[in-house]
């Protein structure tokens, strides 16, 4: 894994997938047309909470166009959505609902118009019930219990050293809390399936999703089949961001049970509404954070209270909870630390993945706070930043060790070169304010804690010498086929062209898991590698042999195998291929990659988590209008360490796009709710970042060597969330001199808080 | 209604009903999907569609509405021998693509910026494709790509 002289790894080829998209030729799942094809459209609650009294279908029945409701008695299985433990979840809601948007049956027609004009005239009798809205309503004591177990999701607590005795050595003490709120995925093609029963038993279902193995499951459980009758098929994806990993597992197995009962292909299409409505978003959150420190800016403890409001289903918040406890503490080194993480039930849209995962929201309180300290002791707020910093050898607040690839000193030092070297603008000061806002943070790659972390891929070489690479994690826009196009090409010798990657197909490759915690780069990249990897053996093993030398005089290189002492003495690699072949070599190799197992303490999560961290420091320049409380971004920096970078363009992509939804998270998106319902289930009311929105971002890349990622590479999808939001923040504090404890800092919350402070 | 139409300069004759948009007109009638719907009530503008040159959200447009126009699509952009239109060749080269669902609109919106002002400056830009959403990229590669669209096509024009 030398990175000498690499040809394909480190260069910004082209989107392997670019070209069916820049013209259109991509089939989305909503693309696929069949002459039977059957629409589904799901009767969704209007209210938050109650309990279902009587479902009547008759008049919706008898809409033209509709030919069958489906109620939770038709579903043959469990009726269980929801992918963790406590397992909570209903397909079709069968006796309470729990938030609004929540669906309770499923009218199948000839056209969606005619489905959804059946699901208007279903006539559902739901004796409400008082909603319970928020963590304070949720934790009361007397309250309903949402769930049989209670209102507590999941909780778990951190503890690393003595924290009571470093408070009590504290020279100085801060705490304060934090809030977030929702946010919503808003990809652009909503969640879709096709569901096809394909007559010999078994049901193949198209899926814009993110994770087809947790959707085959779910599936096979709902129809009470085994998961050998379903097969997935990730067509091309139209965005993600955690959001299509639950969303999907729903619609999927509904247009499933509908399939089969109706022996008919049948779409689901969710509508942008039910998107927003009926699917997960970003935990609310309330944090409450303390920090005791040295006067020389030392932070000697942290104690951290995060509560999440997850709405009204676990679905992945005991993760997310997880997530968010063990990165509460930020990247820094501190000898004692207890945070507790807890997610609640609360009758709202169920809450789950989303770019960052707990991150962004544990992350802008770090942060925040960080700046509170530096300004109580009058220090820099990057020198009190690199003087926490973890270096390799440090433990961080799991007590896990790095001995490589921690780039957090990096990225800052980095950050200050640039930040020196910045003119703040001061023009016309008496209308506007300017500050410069800074934020560190870190996300470990691979599922972690979150439990086993493996990857299949095969890679096949043909006898033309073109290449074919299977693997079971999902292209959502991110780039990874190019990643994984690369990582071949890089191994085989050959030129991007010669290799396909394949859209995920449960058939045909091992069940690698959910594509999620920015781990396909590194664990699935080994995968490829791996499987690559034998195959290239079987070549050499060949060319050996045509060459009549040793294997080891042998390289793979521009679709030539060559001898290493004379790049002159070369066989075209189709002639190795075909040889190969016909001598009997395996040109075919399945392989596997498991990351190292997470090993820790359950009650204080001590020990190893994560198989590696991406490290990141963002800087953000703003100018605000005092009139208006208008906020342009003059600048904004973010430097990541994500260990070897495969692709410079997409790797740029990943930090640019993530960025500007940390921005959205921090300035602009809030799901606004009114007795439960999501009053701005829109694109117009939600304020998704437009171009005009967009924030001048430059990305420079600290590149370290991660020894558990091929070539060395990490992550870089997720953590960009964090750095910008929680920069964004300290930015605006910086010039209004107010500490905003809010996430969104919206203009109009700029403007008040300046008003008041005249 | 019996309407007619130039599609992607091929004419088109068709019998729609009075209430068809012309989004499902396109998609469905016409098997061109490359037109996508991201929000129904033009907010988003994935389903962008050039009418006489303008761009329009097909999906709030009626089929009838194209009586006697000529519409583009994504899939009229491609050249003889699947050569690329500079705007696509711009938006894959810039790496302006990531999940590609907004793609077709904002590259007909491009095309549309680019014929009324072949070299944009970046507020007209950022105007021209204001109602075209991307979640995944933060624009910053589709300013960039519809930069070197210009110069490509300012190019070819000299």
């Amino acid at each position: 894994m030398k990175n000498k002289n690499l040809k394909q790894v480190g260069r910004s080829v082209l989107k392997v997938d670019g070209r069916e998209l820049v013209t259109g030729k991509a089939k989305f799942c909503s693309d696929f047309q069949f002459s039977d094809l059957l629409h589904g459209y799901a009767c969704r609650s209007n209210i938050a909470a109650g309990i279902i009294k009587k479902i009547e279908t008759t008049v919706a029945e008898n809409i033209p166009g509709v030919v069958a409701v489906i109620l939770p008695e038709d579903i043959l299985g469990n009726n269980i959505i929801g992918i963790l433990p406590p397992f909570d979840q209903p397909l079709l809601a069968d006796r309470e609902i729990r938030y609004a948007g929540e669906s309770y049956c499923l009218v199948i027609a000839t056209s969606q118009k005619a489905a959804k004009a059946g699901a208007r005239a279903i006539k559902a009798t739901i004796e409400p019930l008082s909603p319970i809205l928020t963590i304070d309503e949720a934790l009361a004591e007397g309250a309903r219990k949402i769930h049989p177990s209670g209102n507590i999701t999941a909780s778990k607590n951190l503890i690393k050293g003595n924290v009571e005795k470093a408070f009590s050595e504290a020279d100085v003490i801060i705490e304060d809390t934090f809030e977030t709120s929702n946010q919503e995925h808003a990809y652009m093609e909503t969640e879709t399936v096709c569901a096809i029963p394909t007559g010999d038993g078994r049901v193949t279902v198209h899926a814009s999703c993110q994770s087809p193995f947790h959707i085959r499951g779910h599936i096979a459980a709902n129809l009470n089949v085994p998961a050998a009758q379903v097969k997935v098929i990730q067509a091309y994806t139209g965005g993600s961001f955690g959001g299509k990993d639950d969303a999907a597992t729903e619609i999927g197995s509904l247009a499933a049970i509908a399939a089969l009962k109706l022996d008919h292909p049948v779409v689901i299409a969710n509508e942008r509404e039910e998107s927003i409505t009926g699917s997960s978003l970003r935990h609310a959150s309330r944090i409450n954070y303390r920090v005791a420190a040295k006067k020389d800016g030392t932070i000697i403890g942290k104690e951290i209270d995060i509560l999440l409001d997850g709405g009204a289903y676990a679905a992945e918040s005991p993760f997310v909870v997880m997530k968010a406890l063990i990165h509460s503490a930020g990247p820094y080194k501190i000898d004692h630390v207890k945070v507790k993480s807890t997610a609640i039930y609360t009758n709202k849209t169920y809450c789950g993945a989303f770019r960052g995962f707990g991150v962004p929201q544990v992350t802008f309180a770090c942060e925040s706070i960080m700046d509170e300290l530096a300004n109580k002791l009058k220090m820099d707020p990057l020198e009190i930043r690199k003087k926490n910093a973890l270096k390799p050898g440090d433990p961080n607040a799991t007590s896990q060790i790095f001995q490589k690839s921690v780039g957090i000193v990096e990225t800052i030092d980095k950050v200050a070169e640039v930040s020196d070297a910045y003119d703040l603008p001061t023009e016309d000061q008496d209308r506007y304010l300017y500050g410069t806002g800074f934020a560190s943070m870190y996300q470990g790659i691979s599922n972690g804690a979150e439990g086993i972390d493996v990857v299949g891929a095969s890679v096949q070489i043909m006898q033309d010498g073109s290449a074919l690479v299977s693997i079971g994690l999902t292209e959502l826009g991110q780039g990874s086929r190019t990643v994984f196009a690369q990582i071949a090409a890089e191994v085989l010798g050959l030129s991007m062209d010669k290799v396909m990657v394949k859209h995920v197909d449960t058939d045909s490759v091992h069940d690698s898991g959910p594509t999620v915690a920015s781990r396909s780069t590194t664990v699935g990249g080994m995968a490829v590698y791996k499987a690559a990897g034998e195959v290239k053996n079987s070549l050499l093993k060949m060319a050996a042999i045509m060459f009549k030398t040793e294997e080891e005089n042998i390289v793979l290189k521009d679709n030539f195998a060559q001898l290493i002492f004379d790049d002159k003495a070369k066989i075209p690699l189709n002639e190795v291929c075909v040889a190969a072949y016909w001598t009997g070599f395996p040109l075919m190799n399945l392989s596997f990659s498991k990351a190292p197992e997470s090993k820790y303490d359950q009650d204080t999560t001590q020990g190893n988590i994560y198989i590696a961290y991406n490290y990141g420091t963002h800087m953000m320049s703003v100018r605000i209008d005092k009139l208006t409380g208008e906020v342009k971004v003059l600048k904004h920096l973010a430097v990541h360490d994500a260990g070897k970078v495969v692709n410079p363009k997409a790797f740029e992509g990943q930090i640019e796009g993530a960025s500007l939804t940390g921005f959205g998270l921090a300035h602009l998106e809030k799901i606004q709710y009114k007795n439960g319902v999501i009053l701005n289930p829109n694109l117009a009311d939600y304020a998704v970042p437009t171009i005009k929105d967009r924030i001048p971002s430059e990305t420079i890349s600290v590149e370290t060597y991660n020894p558990t990622g091929p070539y060395g590479v990490k992550g870089i999808g997720e953590p960009p969330v964090s750095g910008a939001a929680a920069s964004f923040a300290n930015a605006v504090a910086k010039a209004t001199g107010i500490r905003f404890k809010k996430l969104p800092i919206t203009r109009q919350v700029i403007l008040e808080a300046i008003n008041r402070n005249k | 209604m019996l309407i007619e139409f130039i599609c992607n300069g091929q004419p088109i004759e068709v019998d729609v009903p009075a209430d068809m948009r012309a989004l499902d007109l396109i998609r469905d009638e016409l098997g061109l999907t490359g037109t996508k719907c991201g929000c129904s009530k033009g907010e988003c503008g994935a389903c962008t569609i050039l009418v006489n040159g303008l761009p329009e959200c097909s999906c709030l447009l009626l089929a009838p509405k194209l009586q006697g126009r000529k519409i583009t699509t994504i899939e009229g952009l491609e050249g003889p021998g699947r050569k690329l239109h500079p705007i696509q060749e711009a938006f894959l080269e810039e790496g302006a693509v990531q999940c590609g669902f907004c793609t077709p609109g904002m590259i007909l919106s491009t095309k549309a910026l680019l014929d009324r002002c072949p070299s944009p400056t970046v507020a007209e830009i950022e105007e021209g494709l204001s109602g075209n959403i991307c979640r995944c990229t933060g624009y910053t590669k589709i300013v960039k790509a519809v930069q070197s669209a210009a110069l490509k096509l300012n190019g070819t024009n000299l």
